[in-house]
């Protein structure tokens, strides 16, 4: 029942934060900052993989970002 | 009579020359082509490399080399191509604990512990560690994302790798569409993944007598992964994105291993058990990620909640700051990471000898409960004007170093002859990378 709620109350902040989303943003000739590699969700490239694939070996969660794992028999 | 060169043996040696000329000409046109075609090729791809060197504190040390290489294609899609290599070697913890007196084991390939060349003795008050730890990881994935309309993209794509005792294949296919002028991302991917694990020395039953030496032969476990994505534009300098994902994992997810000591009232090692972990287990995360930008600035806070259905309960917070030079041709980027875990369920440092009733039990550190830092600092240089020719725009050279700490909450009070020993030591890693981006 609690697994349940957690759920619901998961999707229900999604769907708020969608409906919400509808009044932000940008026009497009104001994204000169947005359009940098610094700004981009996987602006980080390869640190980040090799960062994740320490943390996996390590630590018992990974993932969220995208996909976790990392295809390693190391943990 | 001097008499002149004959005119056929004239015309022989200038159509000989001729020909070497055209010829060379040809080779220098065809190498040119070769030329103009590897630049034409490496022209269309972003490509970011890296090489890697992690070294923990007295355990494991690994090289990794790192390339991952990016088109965007005609119709709008994007492939990514990208390739590892792991090198690892050092002492690797077996789970068993420190003792006052000399504890001696196997390696995971012995069949007896009468084997003298497989045998290894740990010092009294050391962590029992593997010394021969070796291994080496190929792995390598591709992506391929569609436009199917002007706002909605399919992703595919796949990833191996390749151990001597543990192979995985991957598959995971995505949707993604814009909404609100495309402020507004929405994405919904889905994984599967299959791995094949042949242990050294066989997979050993789990739960069973160490001194048993009960191994069988390989073992499989799958997982199926579900994320769904919201990613936003906020403001002209702020993106925020929330990530929740739910996967599950089952079949043999025991580390093979992995040991737990059994200790008698006095704190003596008494023998030692294989661990054993259920065979299935599900987590699910809450992921938030903020990045705002500055002229010269940008920062990016990312925050994550992971729960799992062996008990474990994670938090980890991650802050990047980056500052770039008046030029913007260079920058320097701190970064902080924290991270805190709760243990499993089935966590136990160490097991009595009437422990029989215990199913699953494992004194892997990484299911204890702990907190870990990582400090790091990273410092790129853009290339674009310093190569001549060879620069182009994403020339960058880079160079970044992170140190990793993590301190293990003591357990629960050891019995008489264990009171003293570190039982929980802490883990102190560095990393140091250096990249190149073309």
């Amino acid at each position: 029942m609690r697994r349940k709620c957690i759920l619901l109350c998961e999707v229900l902040v999604l769907c708020s934060l969608t409906v919400g989303c509808s009044s932000l943003g940008v026009k497009p000739w104001q994204r000169e900052l947005l359009s940098r590699q610094d700004m981009q969700p996987d602006g980080n490239g390869l640190d980040d993989a090799i960062d994740d694939h320490m943390y996996f070996s390590k630590e018992a969660s990974s993932g969220g970002r995208s996909f976790g794992g990392g295809g390693c028999g190391c943990n | 009579m001097q008499l002149g060169p004959d005119p056929s043996s004239v015309r022989r040696r200038l159509i000989a020359a001729s020909c070497a000329l055209l010829s060379s000409s040809a080779a220098r046109g065809e190498q040119g082509s070769v030329t103009d075609k590897i630049g034409r090729m490496v022209e269309d791809w972003k490509i970011q490399s890296a090489l890697a060197y992690y070294r923990e504190d007295g355990r494991i040390q690994a090289i990794e080399p790192v390339i991952s290489a990016v088109r965007d294609l005609s119709d709008g899609g994007r492939l990514t191509l990208n390739f590892t290599f792991d090198s690892l070697s050092g002492s690797s913890p077996n789970g068993a604990l420190p003792n006052h007196n000399p504890q001696t084991f196997a390696s995971p390939s012995a069949r007896s512990l009468a084997a003298a060349r497989h045998l290894y003795t740990v010092a009294p008050g050391r962590l029992p560690v593997d010394p021969n730890y070796s291994d080496a990881r190929v792995a390598g994935g591709v992506d391929w994302t569609l436009p199917l309309s002007r706002l909605t993209r399919l992703s595919v794509g796949g990833k191996f790798s390749y151990e001597d005792d543990f192979y995985s294949a991957t598959a995971n296919a995505g949707v993604e569409h814009d909404f609100n002028d495309k402020n507004t991302t929405v994405s919904l991917s889905v994984s599967s993944e299959n791995d094949f694990l042949q242990p050294i020395g066989g997979a050993p039953t789990p739960r069973s007598d160490y001194a048993l030496f009960e191994k069988g032969g390989h073992e499989t476990k799958r997982g199926q992964g579900l994320l769904l994505g919201l990613t936003q534009v906020m403001t002209r300098n702020w993106l925020s994105e929330v990530n929740l994902s739910l996967d599950r994992f089952s079949g043999y997810l025991t580390d093979p291993y992995k040991l737990v000591s059994v200790i008698d009232g006095a704190g003596d090692p008494v023998g030692y058990v294989y661990e054993n972990r259920p065979d299935s287990r599900t987590r699910r995360s809450v992921y938030l990620e903020n990045r705002v930008g500055w002229t010269r600035a940008s920062a990016g806070l990312a925050l994550r909640y992971m729960t799992d259905t062996w008990g474990i309960h994670s938090d980890t917070a991650q802050l990047r700051l980056r500052w770039w030079n008046a030029g913007r041709d260079q920058y320097f980027e701190p970064s902080v990471r924290w991270y805190r875990q709760s243990a499993a369920d089935f966590y136990r440092p160490w097991i009595a000898p009437n422990a029989a009733q215990e199913t699953y039990l494992s004194a892997d550190s990484r299911l204890a409960a702990f907190h870990a830092l990582t400090y790091g600092l990273k410092y790129g240089i853009k290339l674009t004007d310093r190569l001549g020719g060879f620069g182009r725009g994403g020339t960058e050279f880079n160079v970044r170093l992170e140190y990793y700490q993590q301190t293990i909450q003591n357990g629960p009070a050891a019995p008489g002859a264990l009171q003293g020993l570190d039982l929980y030591p802490s883990l102190k890693a560095v990393l140091l990378q250096i990249g190149f981006d073309y």
